[in-house]
């Protein structure tokens, strides 16, 4: 017997049994009592009439004396009868509504209901702990594409109906503790449809238990975590977590991808923000001396990296240990850290603010970064500004900055873990482009703007099988000849190219960069595409409809029907015969 | 002692000798049957079911099962009985009685197993 039904079962059981005595006491009395027929004669009620009217007693119906006229006695009896049973009758549908009210029970009823839905669900589905905005934002995305997720949130703010109203697919979500083991059982961990877990919560420490439990319960499966911390994401990876996602990480390798090639970066925003985000305008940094205000997690990291490239930096940030942490590492460098705020123009003049490069505003208040933005402008309007947001609804205070870069922590988290899950080829591209230079990454820059334009760009992945390329799998089946720019011819016009960029073509562990027309496709293979969202659907004409695939690859309308088909094959066949044979 | 099972096997055993005391006599004659007896098994039989509710063990599940089924038997007689009665009019007509009869004997071999779960729970508490 399961939990819900045991519990209604034993609260029950009292008013149950009062109602039953209740009842009794009233029939017997009905049947004991004589009363008098139509004739005049002495009656007595039967069971049955007698539990006839009690029951119509009891639920305060009252169709009246039947069949005969009570006598006082009866009626007597019938008044202690009447007030017993209406009473007893209240007192158990009441304890059945506070039952119903009951907070525990309502859990019992809400937990009960996420399981049966989550072991109802056969498709693949992906396993999300944590609904803060990252977590909103990834759900978000995964449904867009018609991916199922499951929501654990510890915070029942969080988990209001409205958010998650408006997600393409329903979302199965429940209040609890992700780093419970239960808790993800219930969650559906162990469920071979269990495509991936995705732990986003607040603390390292709870996205680190997350990622032990799924990988003990289920090894399988994809896990991607958060984590803030160094010594946290070393441990995450040591038992096989796929991807952990430090913000502070990513921001600091795209911030070395400016310094090297404005291009690449441009390349790495524009990938990872689609689909959501336009393409936007190159950013060029600016050598010279630079002011790192804030000097805690973000700013080291970014510290580190300027210096290796024989940056002059100067430090502010109010605190006297990290003053004193700062001299014990960088001996050197003494007198290059400044005790302050950031945000006093005193402060600034002093760090050398009127002959910087750049600023870089990186603590972790953002009323502070906000101002020191303000105020070093208005000494210096060229300065290359680099902020930090640290809350969400700052979003836009931020944009009206007009900062150079804005580190995002939300933002970079969702973009990464968007790469991993719907285009696993992207993060291979990404990692191969570091490995080229400038001038290529130029180029790729002009192809991409050149198909994308004033739209979104959008980032799919084409797979050369049975399920979501049916058509090209049967004709490679058959032994037809297929190469990449028979995808990418427009399936409306033989004069057209589908507007989209190839990135990459993975053929078993082989890896294209930017493969070229000639290509020739084999079944499994797959290919990171670079385009629009219209684009990728004209696409998908070519994949999957064979007409389609044969317009393409012949440039001929074949008849589908079978009369069609004998008439073209006559025709043909007159018009062959027409042409003279050549002579021998 | 434990008052909550005294009152648990009071009624139980309860049930089960009333049933008895139903089922006793020749099987097609009325007189032999008494409906108000018929009556308190089914109220006896209810309240011993009831008494078994969210009990969460085996053993606990097993009896509420065999209380089910003796409810069900009885509910079926007595409904036989006044149809045969009331609606009918035909009367405790032998065929009719044996129904009767033959239902509620059903109702008692579940009594009875639920009597003997009962006393295989005691035994295996021994204190």
């Amino acid at each position: 017997m399961n939990l819900l039904t045991s519990m209604i079962l034993r609260r029950m059981r009292k008013p149950f049994i009062m109602l039953i005595a209740v009842y009794n006491i009233a029939i017997l009395g009905m049947i004991l009592i004589p009363g008098v027929d139509d004739q005049g004669n002495p009656w007595h009620m039967s069971i049955f009439h007698a539990f006839y009217f009690v029951s119509y007693t009891a639920t305060t119906i009252g169709f009246g004396e039947i069949p005969y006229p009570l006598s006082d006695a009866q009626r007597l009896w019938a008044v202690f009868s009447i007030y017993t049973l209406v009473i007893a009758w209240l007192y158990a549908i009441g304890k059945i509504f506070t039952l119903i009210q009951d907070p525990h029970f309502k859990d019992a009823v809400t937990s009960s209901r996420f399981k049966r839905t989550v072991r109802s669900m056969h498709e693949p589905f992906y396993l999300v702990c944590g609904l803060g905005e990252t977590g909103y934002e990834v759900v978000t995305a995964l449904t867009e594409e018609h991916y199922r997720a499951i929501v654990i949130e510890n915070n029942p703010d969080n988990l209001n109906e409205i958010r998650l109203h408006d997600m393409r697919e329903f979302v199965p979500n429940i209040i609890g503790d992700a780093a419970d083991a239960l808790q993800l059982e219930d969650a559906g961990i162990k469920l071979p449809n269990c495509k991936g877990v995705i732990a986003l919560t607040a603390t390292d420490d709870v996205n680190l238990k997350i990622a032990i439990t799924s990988k003990l319960l289920h090894p399988n499966v994809k896990v991607v975590c958060r984590s803030e911390l160094k010594e946290y994401e070393e441990n995450m990876l040591s038992f096989g977590t796929d991807h952990v996602v430090n913000p502070y990480e990513t921001f600091a390798t795209m911030f070395e991808m400016l310094m090297h090639s404005p291009s690449l970066h441009l390349i790495y925003d524009w990938l990872t923000g689609a689909p959501y985000t336009h393409l936007t305008d190159p950013v060029y940094f600016r050598y010279g001396h630079w002011i790192l205000c804030g000097y805690g997690r973000f700013g080291k990291e970014l510290y580190k990296l300027l210096v290796e490239h024989d940056i002059d930096v100067t430090v502010i940030d109010p605190s006297l240990d990290v003053r004193d942490e700062f001299e014990r590492h960088h001996v050197e460098n003494k007198k290059n850290f400044i005790v302050g705020t950031g945000f006093d123009e005193k402060t600034l003049r002093q760090a050398g603010v009127d002959k910087s490069a750049g600023i870089i505003a990186g603590s972790n208040n953002d009323s502070n970064n906000l101002s020191i933005i303000m105020t070093a402008r208005a000494v210096n309007p060229d300065l290359f500004v680099v902020a930090r947001q640290n809350i969400y609804n700052n979003y836009d205070l931020y944009t009206a900055t007009h900062a150079n870069l804005i580190m995002r922590p939300r933002e970079i988290t969702a973009r990464k873990i968007r790469a991993v899950f719907l285009n696993p080829l992207l993060v291979d591209y990404l990692k191969l482009a570091r490995n080229y230079d400038e001038e290529w990454a130029n180029v790729t820059v002009s192809r991409l703007s050149a198909v994308v334009g004033k739209n979104k760009p959008h980032i799919w992945t084409v797979e050369i099988t049975e399920k979501s390329s049916p058509a090209v799998a049967e004709a490679l089946e058959l032994g037809r000849f297929i190469n990449l720019g028979h995808i990418t011819q427009d399936p409306a016009s033989r004069y057209l190219k589908l507007k989209c960029v190839p990135l990459l073509h993975q053929c078993g562990e082989q890896q294209t960069m930017m493969p070229n027309e000639e290509l020739a496709i084999k079944p499994n293979d797959k290919i990171l595409f670079c385009g629009t969202r219209e684009i990728k659907n004209s696409m998908y004409v070519t994949l999957s409809v064979m007409s389609s695939l044969n317009y393409v690859m012949t440039f001929r309308d074949e008849p589908e029907s079978f009369i069609w088909r004998l008439m073209d094959r006559y025709m043909h066949k007159t018009e062959r015969r027409r042409v003279p044979r050549p002579k021998l | 002692m434990n008052l909550e099972k005294v009152v648990f096997s009071f009624f139980m055993i309860l049930a089960l000798t009333l049933n008895f005391g139903f089922f006793v006599g020749e099987v097609d004659n009325p007189d032999h049957h008494n409906v108000y007896e018929l009556y308190a098994v089914l109220v006896v039989n209810l309240v011993a079911t009831i008494m078994k509710f969210g009990d969460r063990s085996q053993l606990g599940a097993m009896l509420l099962a065999t209380s089910l089924v003796a409810v069900v038997q009885l509910i079926s007689a007595s409904i036989v009985w006044t149809v045969a009665v009331h609606v009918q009019e035909t009367g405790l007509t032998p065929a009719v009685m044996s129904t009767i009869v033959s239902l509620s004997g059903g109702a008692m071999l579940a009594n009875i197993i639920s009597v003997i779960l009962l006393m295989i729970e005691a035994a295996m508490l021994r204190r």
